[in-house]
Parts: structure tokens; sequence; C-alpha cells
């Protein structure tokens, strides 16, 4: 054991010694993640805010048809930031063309109904699939539903009426998000993402080279010459990848403290606590081994360098699925969800944001089940080593 | 000594089966130089693989310093300094590292290491690039990289799978030196080539190997009279039966 344990170290030196003379592609394989995944997610936060900002506060111009139908409503908009302009000569095509986000029909009948104490329509237009004409929209039905209700409150009062009957029942809300729930919603979507995206493939710029590279050069049948046994090799090369591989998830995860403490108000969401720190590198450390592993066995049975690289296309998409299927099916988290590679990742990432206790069950569950699958894949690669045909092709 | 037993080796392609070695039968003796030599494809190289257990043969046996190659490979690995074919070198690590990566494999200290690097640099004339990364080396040096990190744990039997492939006539001059050196010390030498002349110079004994067999086997002096023929290459021919792949 010690025999192997010595050879492996050997590898892992050796690796680390032959990447690290590369600064190139080290400096891919360390920093890049560091430096663009804060400046991504601090640039789209710092962008979504001044969206909001401009948004809730500037004059909107909001296009009206027949606007004389209403004087008095479109004199309230106006109080309220809303300026109604003459709508263009086509106005489906000019909110085709997003070049009106929301425009207000206010149809003929209106004055009559009103007068008659009908429901009188108003007609909010726009397409709801725009995501820049949500918060207009939303503006402009909050402001004409406060005309309403006041309107309405009025009219009962001079019919001397409570308008509190108009209430039976009023519904309060007691959020029990936490604080740091509440801020982590976007950081929710993306960093569990990005984290184990880095995690999954972090290793890759050496695990290819030292594999499908090796063999590529040549230099693989003299190593296999030595006594040195082909697990002790291979389990040295999926270390040394490791060790890159968490350097660069610990540079990524004090690149987002540190810009988080320069950041304004919502940057500081990104800021997380040390503790924090070590416990998602605890829940990303498996994901480093099984997405190294799993590349050295892949990169050990491709032909070349050139199609063992192109495995990394489908191994990005693969953390992904949870993703996408919680965006459009969100789930209760339940105890087998973290048997689940990918998926169990991003509910540990996200309790550990949301500041929530992870049970030592859910501890034990997910080690156990990731850490064997690690452990499959590892020998799996062990085997492909093994193999005659790895030494003796290309 | 390494011992060769009735090896077969057969290999699958796409266009069916390839019995690549067929019955290859030899023995090489301490300090002794012998030589396996043959057309390309002949099947020298797969029968080395087998010697130095990068392959399991279909059948027969491999024997070094009586260690069955079949039952403990990593022993019969230590005796070994092997030259393969495929002789990359790392290209980011110097001369000096490459040979000490190998040198930790075969679970050497750093002192011996040392020691053995000063000596190996010495004989193969390799002072200068030692300390070069190995990126830009010339053939003839990453051959002589090669060799160093084969031989850094100063085995008993050494395997050169044409050593002198590529290297111009200075360099090919003192690598037969090397050879003779190696021999001297009383090692186990087997190398292979497909030039006749080459193996004429070095070799105490001949091995010519042929469509995966072995066709003949002895001294140069013995080959010479068992084929009728003065000339070492005639008889080469006719050991072979052909005179393809003397070009090549």
């Amino acid at each position: 054991m010690s025999r192997n344990l010595r050879w492996m170290w050997c590898v892992v030196r050796k690796e680390l010694l032959d990447i690290g003379r590369d600064r190139r592609t080290l400096f891919m394989a360390l920093l890049l993640g560091p430096l663009i995944y804060p400046v991504l997610m601090l640039g789209m936060n710092f962008m979504t805010e001044k969206r909001m900002k401009t948004e809730q506060d500037r004059v909107l111009e909001i296009p009206v048809l027949g606007a004389e139908h209403a004087p008095n409503l479109v004199a309230h908009l106006a109080t309220l930031g809303i300026r109604a302009v003459d709508p263009p000569a086509d106005l489906d095509a000019a909110i085709a063309a997003q070049t009106v986000d929301v425009a207000i029909e206010i149809p003929a009948s209106f004055a009559a109904d009103w007068h008659a104490g009908r429901p009188a329509t108003v007609e909010l237009i726009s397409d709801s699939t725009q995501r820049n004409a949500e918060t207009p929209a939303r503006r402009v039905r909050a402001a004409i539903a406060a005309y309403g209700q006041q309107v309405g409150t009025l009219r009962l009062l001079a019919r001397g009426i409570d308008p509190a009957v108009m209430q039976p029942v009023a519904v309060g809300t007691r959020d029990l998000a936490t604080e740091e729930a509440k801020r982590g919603m976007l950081l929710a979507v993306l960093l569990p993402y990005l984290l184990i995206l880095s995690s999954f493939i972090g290793g890759s710029y050496l695990i290819i080279d030292a594999t499908a590279g090796e063999r590529e050069r040549q230099s693989l049948e003299p190593l296999l010459a030595t006594p040195a046994a082909r697990g002790a090799i291979v389990s040295g090369k999926i270390a040394a990848a490791c060790i890159i591989g968490m350097t660069s998830l610990l540079l990524t995860l004090l690149a987002f403290k540190v810009s988080a403490q320069m950041g304004t108000n919502a940057a500081r969401m990104l800021d997380v606590s040390f503790a924090a720190i070590g416990r998602m590198l605890l829940v990303l450390l498996p994901m480093l081994l099984i997405g190294t592993s799993l590349l050295t066995f892949l990169a050990a049975t491709a032909k070349s360098m050139k199609e063992a690289q192109s495995h990394i296309v489908w191994l990005m998409l693969l953390p992904m699925v949870p993703t996408f299927v919680l965006l459009v099916n969100p789930i209760k988290t339940e105890l087998w969800q973290f048997t689940v590679p990918f998926l169990s990742q991003n509910q540990l990432l996200l309790k550990i944001i949301r500041a929530e206790p992870i049970a030592p069950t859910v501890w034990v569950v997910y080690l156990v089940a990731s850490l064997s699958l690690a452990a499959a894949l590892w020998l799996l690669a062990v085997w492909r080593y093994r193999q005659e045909r790895l030494a003796v092709a290309g | 000594m390494i011992t060769a037993q009735q090896l077969h080796k057969a290999f699958k392609t796409k266009t069916g089966t390839v019995q690549a070695v067929d019955g290859v039968d030899f023995t090489a003796e301490d300090g002794r130089i012998t030589g396996l030599l043959g057309p390309n494809g002949a099947g020298k190289t797969t029968t080395l693989r087998m010697l130095y257990t990068l392959m399991r043969p279909d059948s027969g046996r491999v024997v070094v310093d009586g260690i069955d190659a079949a039952q403990d490979p990593a022993a019969v690995r230590r005796v070994l300094g092997v030259l393969p074919d495929a002789r990359g070198v790392y290209k980011r690590l110097t001369a000096r590292e490459n040979i000490r990566y190998f040198g930790e494999l075969h679970g050497l200290t750093r002192a011996e290491i040392n020691e053995r690097t000063r000596v190996l640099s010495g004989q193969l004339d390799m002072d200068e690039i030692l300390d070069r990364q190995t990126e830009g080396f010339s053939q003839g040096q990453r051959t002589k990289t090669a060799i160093a990190r084969a031989l850094v744990h100063d085995p008993r039997n050494v395997i050169l799978d044409e050593p002198t492939n590529g290297l111009d006539v200075m360099t090919t001059r003192a690598m037969r030196e090397f050879l003779f050196k190696l021999r001297d010390d009383g090692r186990c030498v087997i190398f292979s080539s497909h030039i006749m002349q080459e193996v004429a110079a070095l070799c105490d004994r001949i091995v010519i190997i042929a469509k995966g067999r072995v066709v003949a086997d002895g001294t140069a002096d013995e080959l010479r009279e068992r084929f009728g023929n003065q000339n070492l290459e005639d008889a080469f021919v006719r050991a072979i039966g052909s005179e393809e792949g003397l070009l090549a």
C-alpha cells in the first residue's frame, strides 16, 4: 500500500510540475473561473438593479387610444408619472417591434358605462413574453387598479356605506423566507450551476493532457514499462487534476467573497462566510472526483486528444439538467434527492447559500452516495488503464 | 537472461485476425547482445512488448532472470530497462527531470538517482542538454534522454526497440559504443532492427524474424555458413525468403 502511495505521489508531483511549466494552460485552469464568474454575476446584478430602479422611477410614456373618453383617468395616471402620448399609427406593429412596451385602449363606451355605474373597460396592451415590458405593464396595471379602488371607495361613501363591507376577508402575508433566502434568489439559479460546472470539469485541462495527451505524445508506453502499478499511476493523475480543480474552486469562492465586499447592496448577497465556503468545498469535492474519474476514463478510451476534448461539450451540459428541471418543475426537498448527482449538489449548495441547516443524515446520505459513484468511476478508469489496448493503440 | 518460449500473439482488426507473432522462441544470454532482425511488420515490436510485459502472450512463456512474466510482471519490469518503440519524453520537463521521474517510479532514493544520472549522462555524452527542457530536442537528444531514463535503475537486462532509428552517423556510432559497454558490464542486451549491417556489426547472436516466426538463429558466421552465402545480406534474404522490407 505504501508503495502504491509513493508511486501515486510521484505521479502527482510530476503532473503538477508539468502543468506548472505550461503557464497559459495553468492560467486557464486556475484563474479563468475566479476572474470571470464574479464579474459575470456582479455585472448581471448591477444591470438588473439598474433596470428595476429606472423602470420604477422614470416617467413612463404610454400611448393611449381614446384618451379623450376618460380625461380623469389620464390625469390620475399623470400624477403617478405615467404620461399619456398619442398612439402610433400601427400600435400592434409598434409593440411587436418593441418601440412601445405597453399601451392603453379606452373604448368609446367608457364614459357611458362610468356614468351608469357599470364596470368601465380599460384594455392594457402588451406582449407578455417581452421581459422588458413586464415592469412598465405592472406599474400601469397597479396605477389603474388604484384609481378604480379609490373611485369605488368614494362611491360607497357617497351612498353612506362603509367601504369595509367590501372586504369581508383581509388577507395578510407573513413571509417566512429568511433574509438570506430572499437575497439569494438570483444566486439560487446561477451560482450552484457555475460551481458544479467548475468542479465537474475543473480538472479537465490536466487530465486530458495527462491521459490522451500522454498517449498521443508516445510517453505512455515507457511509463507503463516501469514497475509502477497502473492503478497508482492513474490515481496519481486523478489526484493531481483534483488538486488543480480544488484550488480553482477555492479561488472562485474567495473571488466572490472579495468582490461582494466591494459591491453594492445586492452584491452583498454573494458574501458567504468562510464556514460556508468550507462546506461548499466539501459538497463539491465528490463532484470533482466524479468528473475527473469520468473524464479520465473517456480520455483514455479516446483515440486522440481531439476526440477526448470533444467530450467536454456534452459534459458541460450535464450539470444544467437539474437546474432546468428545477426551473420548470420545482420540487420539494426529499432525502432521495441527495443521492442523485448534480441534483444533490444543487440542493446542498442552495441550502448553504440560504444559510439553512443541513441535517447530519443528509450529509451522510450525500457523501456515501457521491463518493460511491466517484469510486465506481475511479475503478472504471483504473480498469481502462489495465487494458492492453490502452498502451498499444495510437 | 531473457527466455522467450513459443510466443504467440494475434490481434483482431476490422478485416479479421492478424497473427502478429506465431511461435517465437529464443534465449538471450547475459553478457551478449542479441539482435532481433526482420523486415518491417515481422513482429519484432510485438515480441519485445511481450518481453517487457506490456502485452500478454496468447500462449507461450517469457522468463526474465528466472521470473515468469505472467506470474509477476512487476518484478520482471524491475529488472528490465526498456526503450520502447514509442519513446516520447515529457517536453516541459528537463532531461534530468525526465530521468528523475522514472528513477522515483523505480523506487530509487534521491542520491541514487543523482549518481546514476551523472554516470549515464557521462556515458551518453549529454551533460550539456541535461538541464534543458526537452522541447526542441533533436531526435538523437531525445533518444539519449529516453535511454538514460530507461536505464536509471541500473537494470541487468536491457531491451531496445530500434534504438538507432532516425539517428545520424555519429550518434549511431556513439550508440554502438554504448551498447558494447552495456554488454561488457555483463548485461543481457536485446535490440531490434530492420537494418542488417547494424545487426551484423553489433550482435553476438542474431535472431531473424519474418512473418511472426523465427526463421534463423545463430552467430553471423553460423548464419553465413548455414545459408551458404559469404554475404550476410544474401543470407538474410534467403532466410526470410524475399527481399521485402530490406530497403525500408
